[in-house]
């Protein structure tokens, strides 16, 4: 097939220049100034993080796994699987992962910088993060933990679905997680809130845990997060909608009574406080 | 007479439709919760806007923006022409560039880029800027 081999030759040179752009772009060094905004001390590490080797293709559920594991649940890689993997796709899709975290009753909230990465980390947090392991034309795309780093040493520590810790230099780790577009996933019990992530989204993902009926997980969120925010109205609000989900009137109405007094005005407060009231 | 007839049972229908309707709605509304979803997304958004604007209002920024030729009078209107979810990508931008360090910068770069160099057609960052060229 002399076709066959004319088409071989100009993919031959995409490969080298390919090639090439990567050997560039290994040169060129980490700069914590440049892609850091915020001070995070020279080291840091979770432990306690479980090794777990993947199955086939579960590098998502398993990385769910490990998280979850380390912070305390009897879950297994088949278990998230049966929650978040695509067996058509051969893999996890992103939203799989947060909505599977989510329908366990956990905290889950994206983060897409360094700063969120190794912020989270140096809270004790590890980080789940999606990369894309291959070249360019062939993608080979990869969820792993981060559980440390050390910058002087130049090294990220993963939990990569391998039964060895995966170190990596923070330029290659950098490359790899760039092309996933620095897709990163905070996986928390209720009560432990990430360090990094803006109000507005850990409350968007105590709402998530309403919507997939997790109230009691829901319920400890919205706690947690009236002790950090206080003032705001809408955590109690919240707080009342996720125990009225649970059948508990009385708690509900206490927390709509407290949203109440941060917010005399707001029409949703007064109309969901009416409401469980004429239900007692 | 027939047609007049008509036209006032048609009447009469569209009317008493409307008004099950309207007693419908407000019962379902008493009938569950609302929402935290809505009220989240209704609420933190004004909350948005409004931080956006008491931020214009610094003398720093205000300074800033006529030293760069930029009349702060537009830019507020600007900011009150733009939806809700055109606000929530100029945080998630600020938040992007910026995790609060310097406000006055990020800011300003926000305004800059939406103000000059987008409707000059220099750079395409937002999608809903109008391109003048």
């Amino acid at each position: 097939m002399p076709d066959a081999d004319l088409q071989l030759y100009p993919l031959r040179a995409l490969i080298l220049i390919l090639a090439l752009g990567w050997l560039t772009a290994c040169a060129a060094p980490f700069d914590p100034d440049e892609r850091l905004t915020v001070d995070v001390p020279t080291r840091a590490s979770v432990p306690g993080v479980p090794l777990i080797q993947q199955e086939a293709f579960y590098c998502g559920p398993t990385s769910v796994a490990m998280v979850m594991q380390w912070s305390g649940h009897d879950v297994t890689q088949a278990d998230i699987a049966a929650l978040a993997f695509s067996p058509g796709a051969g893999g996890t899709y992103l939203a799989d992962m947060i909505g599977s975290a989510r329908r366990k009753g956990q905290l889950a909230v994206e983060i897409n910088s360094f700063d969120g990465l190794l912020g989270e980390v140096n809270a004790g947090h590890p980080v789940i993060v999606f990369q894309n392991l291959g070249l360019g034309i062939a993608p080979v795309w990869h969820y792993g933990v981060v559980t440390g780093y050390d910058l002087q040493k130049d090294e990220v520590y993963l939990n990569s679905g391998q039964l060895d810790q995966m170190v990596m230099p923070f330029a290659l780790f950098e490359r790899t997680w760039r092309r996933g577009d620095f897709w990163g996933l905070v996986v928390l019990p209720p009560d432990d809130l990430p360090a990094t992530a803006p109000e507005t989204a850990i409350l968007n993902a105590a709402a998530a845990l309403e919507r997939v009926e997790q109230y009691h997980a829901a319920e400890t969120l919205y706690e947690t997060g009236s002790a950090r925010w206080p003032e705001n109205w809408l955590w109690q609000f919240g707080l009342g909608n996720a125990r009225y989900g649970q059948g508990d009137l009385r708690g509900a109405r206490r927390a709509l009574l407290r949203a109440r007094a941060i917010a005399p005005d707001i029409p949703e407060i007064r109309a969901n406080l009416n409401h469980v009231q004429d239900l007692m | 007479m027939g047609l007049f007839n008509l036209t006032k049972t048609g009447i009469a229908v569209v009317l008493s439709a409307q008004l099950v309707l309207a007693t419908t709605a407000v019962t379902m509304a008493q009938a569950e919760m609302l929402g935290t979803d809505a009220a989240i997304s209704k609420y933190t958004q004004h909350q948005d806007r409004a931080f956006l604007m008491e931020e214009l209002q610094r003398d720093d920024v205000q300074s800033e923006m006529v030293r760069l030729g930029v009349d702060p009078a537009e830019a507020e209107a600007r900011l009150a022409a733009l939806t809700d979810a055109e606000v929530a990508s100029i945080m998630v931008q600020m938040e992007k560039d910026n995790a609060g360090a310097d406000i006055v910068g990020t800011l300003f770069t926000i305004f800059v880029i939406l103000l000059v160099t987008d409707i000059l057609c220099l750079t395409r960052i937002f999608n809903f800027t109008r391109c003048v060229r």
